[in-house]
């Protein structure tokens, strides 16, 4: 398994690390104008026609999909605490939008009030009590709790049992194109933000050593509860508009488990632990997954399994993970030093 | 310094509002395992202190109970003149008990420099300073710091590339940020070459000297413990058997039996 990023002569020759380290230092600095620039060309489509049909839909749903993984990495990137139940705070948040939607017939804002509110108590009350533990307890707890809730909307009758909700009189795509994409753009430059603060370098210090965490004084469940809770926001949010952009919810598309994975495997792919990576990977995979769905029926999650297996071995950290570890090489440039993987030790000031 | 084992004169003398830690009675089991039995110890404002003693004494073990990590089964532990005992971890070291590991334990994901930011204590817990972007004030300390300790130019380079040496200089340097009431330091020696050894002495004396820096230590270094130490202590089989300065304790044959295995 090799961590090493590709040293190949032509990708130096197109991309020299010190351009690319320059160009992520721009970056850098200018992230909230990129965060605009994007919200800017997202917006453009419906500007220049794309107002309906097959590509808004696939359009709305990559947004979609990038709100998911860059709410599952705040949880599993930054903080270090892998979920495989994040998909549980969808369902909430879809099933909520939808009963007062369709059963006490309040409008869509204020439905999503509720629903956020709901998600919100939802993930303090399991938040903390899943995140006192660790690993592969924690992954299988959560696993189990998305199961659990699944099983329980199944059994009652507010939600439709199994057979789900069907929702009529709901707004035009282009409405939940836009409110996608601006729930995407902000929860970009609320985590944006966040990994320049204080709070952020607490969660990055939980997910490299918790417990020298808690010797320096941080009460990391309280930290990591507080992520949990801002993960939830936004994925309750996507998933309250999603119950009335699909028209249909039932237990099954609500918490489903298999977005859950393809969520994590985005994350992967762009790069955990950053706030380009799971858009990007969210973008990559679901342009990929789209065109094997409308091209080689029912193989989907066979590329998804192969997608994760190349990634995991050939590319842990992501494509923004691999390139920045590619252009930190310029460090031992400076130094006259030999080129060196991301995990070699710098010695040459000891 | 008598042979006696349980005489804590040098304690004694310093007056009692400066005791920044004690410990009294402190014992933890594990199962039939007596890893401290019965310790007192006394640490006061400005002093180093040495804790030292052959492999299986209980010093960590001590150092875990007095910071949280582990809950005595009896004893009190007492900082800064309140009883700890029973609070977290993290309470306790928000309290002011900062703490250097055996192992040297860092944040390897982060760059050196956010290390640093984080162990400033000037952020707290409130949501305005946790929501908030380190200042200039703090960042022009931070780069004091690294370049105090000669990791100025590595300020941006994640921190788990560096040298286990340079780690321990990072630790240490995070510790000068936090500026803790006491810092409990698990052998700081161990594992550093000669040179940077000899820089790590001066960094400890001057944080001593100049920040009047409470300092609480494992060694096994024998020499380091010596050369640094105001007063040490000496554990061997969980039990207290001598305490005293560094002269004292080189020729105190309780010390001299348990290191060579006769007690």
């Amino acid at each position: 398994m090799s961590t090493d990023p590709d040293t190949s002569g032509l990708l130096r020759s197109i991309l020299p690390p010190k351009r690319l380290d320059r160009l992520f230092d721009l970056c850098g600095a200018h992230g909230w104008k990129l965060i605009g620039a994007g919200a800017v060309v997202g917006a453009l489509p419906p500007v220049f026609g794309l107002r309906e049909g097959y590509m808004m839909t696939v359009l709305s749903e990559m947004f979609l999909f990038a709100i998911l993984a860059l709410s599952w990495d705040i949880v599993g990137g930054q903080t270090g605490y892998p979920s495989f139940g994040n998909m549980a705070f969808f369902g909430i948040g879809g099933y909520a939008t939808a009963i007062l939607v369709k059963d006490a017939a309040v409008s869509f804002p204020i439905a999503m009030v509720g629903a956020v509110v709901a998600v919100l108590v939802f993930a303090a009350i399991n938040g903390l009590i899943v995140l006192r533990l660790r690993g592969h307890y924690f992954a299988i707890a959560t696993l189990g709790i998305l199961l659990a809730i699944q099983q329980v909307t199944r059994n009652l009758d507010i939600t439709g049992g199994a057979s789900g909700k069907i929702l009529f009189d709901v707004p035009p795509g282009i409405v939940f194109y836009y409110f996608f994409l601006a729930v995407l753009v902000v929860e970009m430059a609320v985590v944006y933000y966040l990994t320049q603060t204080r709070f952020g370098f607490i969660l990055n210090a939980i997910r490299d050593d918790e417990g020298k965490a808690t010797a320096m004084g941080f009460n990391t469940t309280y930290y990591k509860t507080a992520a949990w809770m801002l993960a939830a926001l936004f994925t309750g949010l996507a998933g309250g508009a999603y119950g009335l952009f699909n028209t249909f919810l039932d237990p099954q598309t609500a918490y489903n488990g298999a977005w859950n994975v393809e969520l994590i495997a985005m994350a992967l792919m762009g790069g955990t632990g950053t706030v380009a990576g799971p858009v990007i990977g969210a973008f990559g995979l679901h342009t990929i997954i789209e065109y094997v769905e409308s091209s080689f029926v029912g193989w989907q999650l066979v590329l998804l399994g192969v997608a994760i297996i190349v990634t995991v071995i050939r590319f842990p950290k992501g494509v923004v993970g691999t390139l920045r570890a590619y252009a930190n090489e310029m460090d031992y440039y400076e130094r006259g030093g030999m080129a060196a993987t991301d995990d070699e030790e710098v010695t040459t000031d000891e | 310094m008598s042979n006696t084992p349980e005489t804590d004169d040098h304690a004694a003398t310093a007056t009692a509002d400066d005791t920044v830690l004690r410990t009294e009675g402190i014992t933890k089991r594990f199962g039939g395992l007596t890893a401290v039995n019965e310790v007192d110890v006394e640490v006061h404002e400005g002093e180093i202190v040495g804790l030292i003693g052959p492999n299986g004494a209980g010093k960590s073990t001590l150092f875990n109970c007095i910071t949280g990590t582990l809950t005595a089964d009896e004893g009190r532990v007492t900082l800064q003149g309140e009883d700890v005992t029973d609070w977290p971890e993290y309470k306790i070291a928000r309290a002011g008990l900062g703490r250097m590991f055996q192992e040297t334990r860092i944040f390897g994901g982060m760059s050196v420099r956010k290390n640093l930011l984080l162990a400033a204590q000037e952020g707290g817990a409130d949501i305005g300073g946790l929501l908030r972007r380190p200042d200039d004030s703090l960042m022009e300390r931070t780069n004091e710091l690294l370049e105090y300790v000669d990791l100025g130019g590595l300020a941006d380079t994640r921190a788990g590339r560096l040298s286990f040496g340079q780690q321990k200089l990072i630790e240490f340097a995070m510790e000068l940020m936090a500026e803790p009431d006491l810092l409990l330091m698990d052998e700081p020696a161990g594992g550093i070459n000669p040179t940077m050894l000899e820089n790590l002495i001066d960094y400890i004396r001057t944080a001593n000297d100049e920040e009047e820096a409470t300092i609480f230590l494992i060694e096994h270094n024998m020499d380091f413990v010596m050369e640094i130490a105001d007063r040490i202590y000496v554990l061997a089989h969980g039990e207290r058997i001598a305490t005293g300065t560094p002269d004292e304790i080189q020729n105190n044959q309780h010390v001299i039996d348990a290191y060579l295995g006769r007690e």
